[in-house]
């Protein structure tokens, strides 16, 4: 442009780093804080948690859900939720494995086959949600039965069993790389690409727009449909190749593979600064959260203490994310419009 | 651009006419914004300026018409393409993403891309950078939009109509939100735009900003064009008279009100941060009070404010001689005051329940006996009531949705007069309904007002106002600036009123 040449001072007295700046800010990095301090608690409560055997463990358990927590997170972006994660793992993972119990020489295009399962099963859902104009939850509540009983009907209460499994396909996940589990290595390569993706390209930032403003969107030109249709796609690409880790890693494909998920992937999410109410947060959190829950998880278990609490942990961190959500939401409301003659009035 | 090319206007609209259902928002609109020039978009509430603004930018699609830019007839799909073609706009309330950062919000949806085809944060940091410096704006390109004052989002706004390169530039009310200072820096920008050879469509209701800043000036008044002229043509009284000079239908004037009855309800320095402040007016019984605005002027927020719906944060209200403290609209209607929304069909009435149900609503707690709905008495309430206010539907108990806007709001009138108010604000109660519903719905007002109701009436229809009101008070930017009584007003003089800066009144 550079319409405006002339030197001009500044009229405007600017006040650096609002409070919602800095609440909006701390809620994507205080993920961080959180891990340090579980990780604390827990190495002060046992002394086998903090051993690099166990870590590894923490890290191998955290990765299939790091890939999950980052597929609900591109949906929460764009201001939709979607709880057929877990059905769409259950269901890729069975088509796949049955796949390679019926073609045991079958090599790497398995791989292909479960991210276009995933896509397929994902962009039905963001077809939906977008076009079907169905509420994300009603639509994705759906789905999930839909795509779980699909997998049942299928399976006529078959499983398929790791015999059947290509012995690359189990030992693969095994694998390590410098001492660092293949699992974990795979994890961090998808997440990052995915953080590359949203944070660096044209595209991705929409993602973040139209979950933050869907109203400005229309003013900018964004084709809110079409950018929502891709967060599902994505996600459902994301969940059908976490399908495939899982069945790997397991071994024995049954037709309960992953159901929960939802739960967990979502938690993770919100754990990791990602806000339910959208266009704020970073998959990198949300692998990060589904870290702390694994981290949780570990830990109640070195001390023994009962399973229903992680359950109790997940719901509640729901709870309190989803409430600094709503109180950072009103700042953000009141900055952008509650105060038209303010400065006037007060 | 070649020299013939430059004697064309910057824009030229032709023609445009758009239709939401039944009203016509725009009626064969024709003018010319010319190069180099700054060119104001004057008229009342209503008049169709955003309808026409929206046309431009390709937010909405005009129903026949055409717009050129240059000599090029073109019709934009999305404000992308606006944009490409060199026309940015910048709206009212400001249009941001509130989670990403300013650099991004100024280039969203025109990103420079690498090779790679990732976004060129450096570039795009560095050029957002120079932008908001060649405003005049210290403002660090990375800080987030959730922590900037009303007036930075504005300029931001600017700054990204800005770095496109383009041809005309509008500005929709831009400087309702800005302090003297702040607008005047607005202006030096719009002047320097214009000197070179660019073109501004300014939006606003302050006229004093349109003598100021302005080469010509638009005139649009119920969606039809009403003149264009140089500035310099016209002075401030024949502007007023060409935006308000509505064709008035016959209309229910009030008959001059004999002795008014003891104060109803009295309002001292109400405030509400942020909305209005310091609010002072009298109603009395068998009284009717306009309160005359423009759009955004705060009417709205003070009845809200009145009936508990946002509390006022400032001010005493004192309800038939008592003081009360608004906490509610539940507390408010039994105190005796009652409101009918503007948004009659998504705030005032529950549109697939039948008539019965609509009109009892209010008070079934009055209505059932130990907990349990007496559907009888219920049936006689709404029968009751449909019969006094000329409901015309074939049952009490049709939906109220396949109504037609009219009865519509004689419904909701039924509504809250069952509640058996001593006072009621009626906030655009004629909007978007037929003419001959809307005698019935003056008439209506006046026979409430008759029978000893007060009645505080917010109106955007000026000679509705002047023929049903007693006094009218006028408000401007969360200001009383005016009060006129039934013989001194004029649409002129509340117009006047209305459209005045009241920036230097405040301090």
């Amino acid at each position: 442009m550079s319409v405006l040449a002339e030197k001009t001072t500044p009229a405007v007295a600017v006040p650096r780093r609002s409070f919602s700046e800095f609440a909006l800010r701390l809620r994507v990095s205080g993920v961080l804080a959180f891990l340090f301090i579980t990780g604390l608690i827990f190495s002060l409560l046992t002394p086998q948690f903090l051993t690099v055997q166990n870590a590894s463990a923490i890290a191998s358990n955290a990765a299939i859900l790091s890939i999950v927590a980052a597929a609900q997170a591109i949906v929460l972006l764009t201001r939709n939720v979607d709880v057929s994660v877990g059905s769409m793992m259950g269901l890729t993972a069975y088509l796949t494995a049955d796949y390679a119990a019926r073609h045991p020489n079958v090599g790497a295009e398995l791989v292909l086959l479960a991210l276009v399962i995933g896509l397929v099963l994902g962009t039905i859902n963001g077809l939906l949600v977008a076009y079907g104009r169905v509420s994300s939850l009603i639509a994705t509540l759906a789905t999930m039965s839909l795509y779980r009983g699909f997998t049942y009907m299928y399976a006529h209460g078959q499983e398929v069993t790791s015999n059947k499994l290509p012995r690359w396909m189990l030992h693969s996940v095994d694998l390590r790389f410098w001492g660092i589990p293949m699992l974990v290595v795979i994890c961090i390569l998808v997440v990052t690409l995915v953080a590359t993706f949203l944070r660096h390209y044209p595209i991705g930032r929409r993602i973040y727009a139209v979950g933050s403003n869907p109203l400005a969107s229309v003013f900018y030109g964004l084709r809110i449909q079409r950018v929502v249709l891709l967060a599902y796609g994505l996600g459902g690409l994301l969940c059908g190749f976490a399908g495939l880790l899982y069945a790997a890693r397991v071994g024995t494909v049954t037709v309960i593979l992953a159901s929960g998920w939802e739960m967990s992937s979502l938690a993770a999410a919100v754990i990791g600064g990602v806000s339910v109410t959208g266009g704020s947060g970073t998959v990198i959190g949300a692998a990060l959260g589904a870290l702390v829950l694994a981290t949780i998880d570990n830990g109640l278990v070195l001390l023994g203490i009962p399973e229903f609490w992680r359950m109790f942990i997940q719901g509640s961190s729901i709870v309190a994310a989803a409430a600094v959500d709503v109180f950072i939401g009103v700042r953000i409301r009141k900055a952008l419009q509650g105060q038209r003659f303010a400065r006037r009035a007060a | 651009m070649s020299d013939n090319l430059a004697s064309l206007p910057a824009l030229r609209v032709n023609g445009i006419s758009k239709s939401y259902g039944v009203s016509r928002a725009l009626v064969d609109v024709s003018f010319d914004i010319l190069r180099g020039r700054v060119h104001a978009l004057v008229g009342e509430n209503g008049a169709g300026k955003s309808t026409l603004v929206k046309i431009i930018t390709g937010i909405i699609q005009a129903d026949s018409g055409q717009i050129f830019v240059g000599s090029n007839p073109v019709r934009f799909q999305t404000p992308i393409e606006a944009r490409t073609a060199g026309i940015g706009a910048v709206y009212q309330d400001p249009k941001l993403f509130a989670h990403l950062d300013v650099a991004e919000n100024i280039f969203m949806g025109a990103y420079p891309t690498t090779i790679a085809g990732t976004v060129d944060r450096k570039t795009m940091y560095e050029r957002a950078a120079l932008g908001l410096r060649q405003l005049g704006l210290d403002l660090d390109p990375r800080s987030l939009i959730a922590g900037l004052s009303v007036a930075e989002l504005q300029f931001v706004e600017i700054a990204r109509a800005l770095l496109a390169d383009l041809q005309l530039l509008i500005l929709d009310e831009p400087t309702s939100a800005l302090t003297p200072a702040e607008s005047e820096r607005l202006f030096k920008i719009i002047r320097t735009l214009r000197d070179r050879d660019k073109s501004v469509l300014l939006i606003t209701h302050r006229l004093e900003e349109v003598e100021a800043i302005a080469d010509d000036i638009t005139i649009l008044r119920d969606g039809r064009h009403v003149a264009t002229r140089p500035a310099k043509q016209i002075n401030r009284a024949a502007l007023v008279q060409m935006m308000v000079g509505r064709p008035i239908e016959t209309l229910f004037a009030r008959r001059q009100s004999e002795g008014l009855g003891k104060e109803i309800l009295r309002v001292e320095r109400l405030g509400l941060v942020g909305q209005f402040t310091d609010v002072s007016f009298s109603l009395r019984a068998g009284e009717i009070v306009g309160m005359a605005g423009l759009v955004g002027a705060g009417r709205s927020e003070i009845a809200q404010s009145l009936f508990g719906i946002r509390p006022p944060s400032t001010g005493r209200v004192y309800l038939n001689g008592r003081h009360v403290v608004p906490r509610g609209p539940n507390q408010m209607l039994r105190l005796g005051l009652a409101y009918l929304p503007e948004d009659r069909d998504g705030q005032g009435l529950i549109l697939p329940e039948s008539i019965v149900d609509n009109v009892t609503l209010p008070i079934v707690g009055r209505l059932a006996h130990m907990g349990i709905l007496n559907r009888a008495s219920e049936r006689q309430v709404a029968a009751g009531a449909t019969a006094t206010y000329d409901v015309k539907a074939t049952s009490i108990e049709q939906p109220v949705s396949s109504l037609s806007g009219g009865n519509r709001q004689k419904v909701a009138f039924a509504k809250w007069l069952a509640t058996k108010p001593t006072a009621l604000i009626l906030d655009e109660p004629t909007h978007g309904i037929d003419i001959g519903s809307k005698a019935q719905v003056h008439r209506i007002i006046i026979d409430l007002a008759d029978s000893g109701l007060g009645v505080l009436l917010i109106s955007s229809d000026l000679p509705e106002l002047l023929a049903v009101s007693d006094r009218i008070l006028v408000i401007a930017e969360g200001r009383l600036v005016s009060e006129f009584s039934r013989g001194e007003a004029t649409q002129e003089k509340v117009m006047m009123a209305a459209t005045q800066d009241v920036r230097g009144l405040a301090e």
